[in-house]
């Protein structure tokens, strides 16, 4: 890896300053805390398909285990179960095994936000108000739109949401009916007609590569930012179930293919939180009790999202790639 | 040899489903659910098609060593372009269908290179750009001065393509043979 300095992304990184300072005054405007947290800490969330960088701190004979955040979720939770109320966190994470990409890497901005007695489609309103927002603030200097943007020639507007349920989605853009979406043995059977090689492969595994190579290349592109919600339940992490049992609520959001946030109505129920995370496997750092601990004291009902700021920037700027928005890349 | 498909990297060849096609774009990609990806555009060199796939990162792909050697081509009839090993003599022939449209931008004589593997030529590495000189083309129109303004011209080969209204019979030009397009007088 090498260190690459470059002042002909000036430009660009003045959109994404522009993006992040809209993104405070949002917030503060609507009233949400911003906290600011650790980035180190002894223990995480098992989370394992997620990869964490780790270090040694050490003090004269002393040595203890330290891993940089992949969310700030964990710290986040237990001020909320503590009453800290709405509030959010925009700041680094961390994510090892993620190489530099066009969407990724492995030191990244996230704006997380939480709102209490909210549900992920209260989080989804709010979302669109902050898109709006940017838009609005983007304008002065550049495009004469009503919160609209044009993002690689195509204008995309956040009047409103594109809404569509992952079922409806997979049917649509798949071909994969109702019954083969939630039947694991009919899943892996379809994936494998398509020409996928099911060796090796979970239900997660195929469901991921049929999803992103099928479903999400069609979303955001109807000149509307895309919500596709209600995930399967074996996509649920740290998501409350719908009433139906096999999905969750959860949704993702989309502009020209590209995610851009992930939302949860939160499961507050510890019991079921702490199952989902004993089935964890492949998790190396130690556990974050207390976060089962903090649901224990009791989390009220609240939903959160996580949206990558570079990711967002680089659509407002109308770039291809979130290196272009950075005048130090490393890769 | 097989690696992960998450070290694939850009014009590497790969066996995938059965064809051997080179790897014209690989982007590492997390959906944050489910495994990590690896998002791959492949050409089958035989087809001469893309198709997007992606890959579990960790999911096992076989490279294949396809070789370039320098061929000089010969002739065509009406359905095979051929061409010559010029250290060897031997000559290979591709379908004019497999080649496809770049073929109408290839000069007697011109040296290209041929993909091989095991020994067996498997198709034409297309070149980046050919220069060809114009054989027929009209004198730009007066009073048409319109920047960008462009007019067919016959090259040498008998392909038509659009250039500027600037340029002139027994100049050459320079042409991208994949997409058709002009790129500049030489």
């Amino acid at each position: 890896m090498e260190i690459k300095t470059t002042t002909k992304n000036l430009d660009n990184y003045k959109i994404y300053l522009q993006v992040e300072e809209a993104v405070h005054e949002f917030m503060e405007k609507n009233k949400y805390l911003k906290i600011d947290l650790p980035v180190l800490s002894p223990a995480l969330i098992p989370e394992s398909y997620l990869q964490v960088f780790e270090t040694d701190f050490k003090f004269l004979d002393k040595k203890e285990k330290l891993y940089l955040i992949p969310s700030p979720e964990l710290f986040l939770k237990r001020l909320l179960a503590y009453g800290v109320g709405d509030c959010y966190y925009l700041g680094k994470s961390f994510r090892n095994a993620d190489p530099p990409a066009t969407l990724h890497s492995y030191e990244f901005v996230m704006l997380e936000f939480y709102k209490m007695d909210a549900d992920y489609m209260g989080i989804a309103d709010v979302v669109l108000k902050l898109l709006q927002s940017i838009s609005r603030k983007l304008q002065v200097t550049s495009y004469k739109l009503q919160n609209k943007i044009i993002y690689k020639g195509k204008k995309i507007s956040f009047e409103k949401w594109e809404k569509i349920t992952v079922q409806k989605a997979f049917k649509k853009y798949a071909g994969i009916s109702e019954k083969e979406l939630f039947n694991h043995k009919l899943f892996i059977e379809k994936a494998k007609e398509k020409g996928y090689s099911i060796n090796t492969s979970t239900y997660e595994d195929l469901w991921s590569q049929i999803y992103s190579q099928e479903i999400e290349p069609h979303l955001g592109t109807n000149g509307f930012p895309t919500l596709i919600y209600d995930y399967p339940k074996e996509f649920a992490a740290l998501a409350k179930l719908n009433p139906d049992g096999r999905t969750t609520q959860r949704f993702e959001f989309y502009i020209d293919g590209i995610e851009l946030g992930d939302c949860y109505t939160e499961l507050t129920d510890w019991k079921e939180q702490e199952k989902r995370f004993n089935n964890e496997k492949k998790v190396i750092h130690p556990i974050d009790k207390g976060y089962i601990e903090a649901l224990k004291y009791g989390l009220n009902d609240c939903s959160g999202i996580a949206i990558g700021l570079e990711r967002l920037a680089m659509i407002f700027a109308n770039l291809t790639s979130i290196d272009q928005l950075k005048l130090i890349n490393i890769s | 040899m097989r690696i992960s498909a998450g070290n694939l990297k850009k014009s590497e060849f790969v066996n995938f489903q059965g064809g051997i096609c080179q790897v014209m774009k690989a982007d590492f990609y997390s959906p944050g659910k489910g495994s990590a990806l690896m998002k791959a555009r492949l050409k089958n060199l035989i087809t001469a098609k893309n198709v997007e796939y992606a890959f579990k990162s960790n999911e096992q792909v076989e490279t294949l060593d396809v070789v370039s050697v320098d061929m000089q081509y010969i002739y065509k009839d009406q359905e095979n372009l051929y061409f010559m090993d010029e250290r060897t003599f031997n000559q290979v022939s591709f379908p004019i269908s497999v080649v496809g449209e770049v073929s109408r931008f290839f000069k007697e004589g011109e040296k290209m290179f041929v993909y091989m593997f095991d020994d067996k030529p498997l198709t034409i590495r297309p070149p980046m750009s050919v220069r060809l000189k114009i054989t027929g083309a009209d004198d730009a129109a007066k009073g048409d001065t319109v920047s960008g303004a462009k007019k067919p011209v016959t090259v040498e080969t008998g392909a038509t393509v659009m250039a500027p209204i600037f340029v002139k019979v027994g100049e050459t030009i320079s042409i991208n043979p994949e997409t058709g397009e002009y790129t500049g007088r030489v």
